[in-house]
């Protein structure tokens, strides 16, 4: 997980290295540090750390660390990467069916984000096309959603087109 | 070098009046010209072992239809009437059944018999036994022009990009398709865009093995086969064609900033044609009839290649680089 962090530490020499080697002790990865001296609290500077952990294990051991090296966690904010994957469905098929599709696949795939257009029916095949665009939480998601709609669609009979 | 080519159309006179264009080219390279002793068309041969004028075969073939005068039943016993050393094969692709192509590729590796090919029936339904047979008879046995026409691919995988770790190669593999799937993204139907492309020749009159996708699929299992390694044949592809790409799907792509294209992709896992959603501006968002590759590879990162996919001379072109090939190792 990517987790953005604001924390304060006093205003003395090596606070700033003092506040990062706890992240490479529990085997994070630091993906950046703003080092903010003009915001100054109870004398105390702000630093604004983006960095990844493996788990919400690894981010509880971070935060003991700091809190026994005397720094101050203000706010922990974690940050979810998303990949975004579009998928156009064209077949016959009605909104209920597109509505079930997207609702079945919710439960098994991590998915922050959907949304779905459709046209209207083709007067001369009375087929339909939907736009289906995803944002999921991992490249394992989108393939899983991949699989799940491509099998889903195969049953349905559905034209299934997705992103690269 | 005593060259018999097998399939005298578009592409087998392409490569005889290639052939003739290079003279001087191979007597710089080598000091000697590679002759051609013997062809044969669907009905037809013509063999000399002093070899056969290229440029007369060509004229003869276009005002009689015919390569020779004698007419033939079994390919095999035409091979056997004459001594060569490289069977250029080029006669019509079956994807059921491989087809005089699979028997005359077969029967050359199996006399000792260096080939060449761009027949994708063979490649597609056997190319692992081919490979082995190749190998058991010490034969050089290419196939670059089978995927992707003039743009090269298979030996650029293969000897261009050698240490490379390759990841997937995906791409744009039939100019058909492509042609039909431009013109519907200025709002042509599907079936106008097939008839025009009909007309221009692009199409063949029974379009299915372009449109279901069956031709990008031979051309995906050879990659597969050639620069993965892989034992997959053509049933083992996952195929979806264009037929039922809709004008509302194509606007609904559009007005996302997107394009639909026929994608053949192989990798270690995947092995698949079917139409997918291409952000406009991205390489394979290519529209008219060229073909289309990128290779993604470890260290290089994208390796993208474009050229024409068909053609009389473009697919000639291939098969003289592979017979450069060979006759540098020969010679």
């Amino acid at each position: 997980m990517i987790v953005n962090a604001e924390l304060y530490v006093r205003d003395m020499p090596g606070q700033l290295v003092g506040s990062l080697d706890p992240i490479s002790l529990v085997d994070g990865n630091i993906l950046g540090v703003v080092h903010n001296r003009d915001k100054i609290v109870n004398h105390r500077i702000c630093i604004n750390i983006t960095f990844e952990v493996e788990d919400r294990d690894q981010l509880c051991r971070l935060k003991d660390i700091w809190q026994s090296k005397d720094i101050v966690i203000s706010s922990l904010n974690s940050v979810h990467q998303t990949y975004t994957m579009d998928y156009l469905l064209i077949g016959r098929f009605d909104s209920t069916f597109i509505e079930h599709l997207i609702g079945e696949a919710s439960k098994t795939i991590q998915m922050d984000a959907s949304d779905v257009r459709y046209t209207s029916k083709n007067d001369r095949n009375s087929t339909r096309t939907a736009m289906i665009s995803v944002k999921a939480h991992s490249t394992e998601d989108i393939d899983r959603l991949d699989s799940f709609l491509s099998s889903r669609c195969g049953e349905a009979g559905i034209t299934y087109v997705r992103g690269l | 070098m005593r060259l018999f080519i097998c399939g005298f159309g578009t592409v087998g006179q392409g490569f005889a009046e290639v052939l003739e264009s290079r003279k001087a080219f191979f007597e710089q390279r080598y000091g000697t010209q590679p002759v051609i002793v013997g062809i044969m068309d669907s009905k037809t041969y013509a063999v000399d072992e002093k070899g056969l004028d290229p440029l007369a075969m060509v004229e003869r073939k276009g005002t009689t239809r015919k390569v020779g005068d004698r007419e033939y039943t079994d390919s095999v016993k035409v091979l056997d009437s004459v001594d060569y050393d490289l069977l250029v094969e080029v006669s019509p692709t079956d994807i059921k059944t491989g087809g005089v192509g699979l028997i005359n590729i077969t029967h050359a590796l199996e006399t000792g018999k260096d080939v060449i090919t761009v027949n994708k029936g063979p490649l597609a339904l056997k190319f692992q036994e081919l490979i082995a047979l190749a190998k058991a008879n010490r034969c050089k046995f290419r196939f670059e022009g089978s995927v992707g026409g003039a743009m090269p691919i298979i030996n650029l995988c293969r000897e261009n990009l050698m240490g490379e770790e390759i990841q997937s190669v995906r791409g744009i593999l039939n100019g058909t398709c492509n042609f039909i799937l431009s013109k519907m993204d200025k709002g042509q139907p599907f079936e106008q865009a097939l008839r025009e492309a009909q007309e221009m020749g692009y199409a063949e009159t029974d379009p299915t093995n372009d449109i279901e996708g069956y031709d990008t699929a031979c051309k995906v299992v050879i990659l597969a086969n050639s620069v993965f390694g892989r034992n997959v044949t053509f049933s083992d592809v996952k195929i979806t064609g264009i037929t039922s790409i809709t004008e509302e799907a194509i606007s609904m792509a559009a007005s996302r900033n997107m394009v639909i294209r026929l994608i053949g992709e192989v990798s270690e896992t995947a092995l698949e044609v079917s139409p997918r959603l291409i952000p406009k501006g991205h390489p394979l968002a290519l529209t008219g009839t060229l073909n289309i590759a990128q290779i993604t590879t470890d260290l290089a990162g994208p390796v993208t290649v474009s050229g024409r996919g068909a053609g009389r001379k473009e697919t000639a072109s291939a098969i003289l680089s592979d017979l450069i090939s060979i006759m540098d190792e020969r010679l």
